[in-house]
């Protein structure tokens, strides 16, 4: 992935997060420590588009990160929020993103997006992520966000 | 008189926050009505008033683009104004809604002042005594104070 494509999917992306979670996102550019790498819940979202261009990208949100801009998205406590409610943030966070990324590099409205898809994975370890092409990270206040996507 | 609001989003969450953005917005609402896609929204408003429509252009089954179609055909259905909000903030799908007779576009991610204004532009431009009805019995309530 090139390095504008990368800028453009942080920009985008940023303007999602800190519009509607009040969350903000800082580009990993280094391998995250062992802690960071452990096993554990996440959401994955998934979201794709075809026509004048073409692409995928799958978001893996640690369930903190997740269960956060979730009551922040919502306006209500902590200790309300139910894992539908994460699992559907994710997806519209998916849709969002890639909605607004898509804006910006298929300007003429050629490509369709698919509709998101979202499921929570009890048990994912985020080092199998590395090396991948396309991988993006993000430093957030609550965990790592990692993106995989391909655009072409 | 307050205004029967009709919110078409196949997210749930979604759903929930546009209406919590509607409600802080001021506008008197009567009823909000919720549909995940344009099926849905096309059978709430065969059974129901509406008033106003706000609905997302990608969603499963039959999405915002369609449904709009399909309420332009339609001579009573037309007559409510339909605000997109959505991701599809192309100039190509913003002309295509123009087209078929969109009364707004709001685009996600969304501040809530954005949707607030151009709910009351929408809603002065085709209920505006309506608005005006409601604005005098409000004072009309402070005056009792």
């Amino acid at each position: 992935m090139d390095e504008d494509l990368r800028r453009v999917i942080f920009e985008t992306f940023s303007e999602v997060f800190e519009t509607m979670f009040f969350t903000f996102l800082e580009p990993l550019e280094e391998t995250p420590g062992r802690e960071e790498l452990a096993c554990g819940r996440f959401v994955e979202a998934t979201i794709s588009y075809s026509g004048g261009c073409t692409g995928s990208f799958l978001f893996y949100f640690p369930w903190e990160l997740g269960k956060n801009i979730t009551v922040n998205f919502l306006g209500v406590d902590e200790d309300e929020v139910q894992d539908g409610q994460v699992k559907d943030t994710a997806a519209e966070t998916a849709n969002m993103a890639i909605g607004g990324l898509l804006g910006k590099l298929d300007p003429a409205g050629k490509a369709s997006l698919a509709i998101p898809q979202a499921r929570v994975l009890a048990e994912f370890s985020p080092e199998t992520l590395l090396g991948k092409s396309g991988l993006c990270m993000f430093n957030t206040e609550f965990g790592i966000l990692w993106v995989v996507g391909t655009h072409a | 008189m307050a205004f029967n609001i009709l919110v078409a989003d196949d997210s749930e969450t979604m759903r929930a926050v546009i209406k919590k953005t509607v409600s802080m917005s001021g506008v008197p609402v009567g009823e909000f009505h919720e549909a995940a896609n344009g099926k849905e929204a096309l059978a709430v408003l065969a059974e129901t008033w509406i008033d106003v429509i706000l609905s997302d252009i990608n969603m499963p089954e039959m999405g915002g683009m369609e449904l709009l179609k399909k309420i332009s055909e339609d001579e009573e259905l037309r007559k409510i104004p339909l605000i997109f909000i959505t991701t599809e903030a192309s100039d190509a799908r913003k002309e295509e809604a123009q087209k078929l007779g969109v009364a707004g576009y709001v685009k996600k991610p969304f501040q809530p002042e954005t949707i607030k204004a151009i709910l009351y532009e929408v809603l002065e431009k085709a209920y505006a005594h309506r608005l005006e009805e409601n604005a005098g019995e409000e004072a009309g309530e402070e005056s009792d104070f």
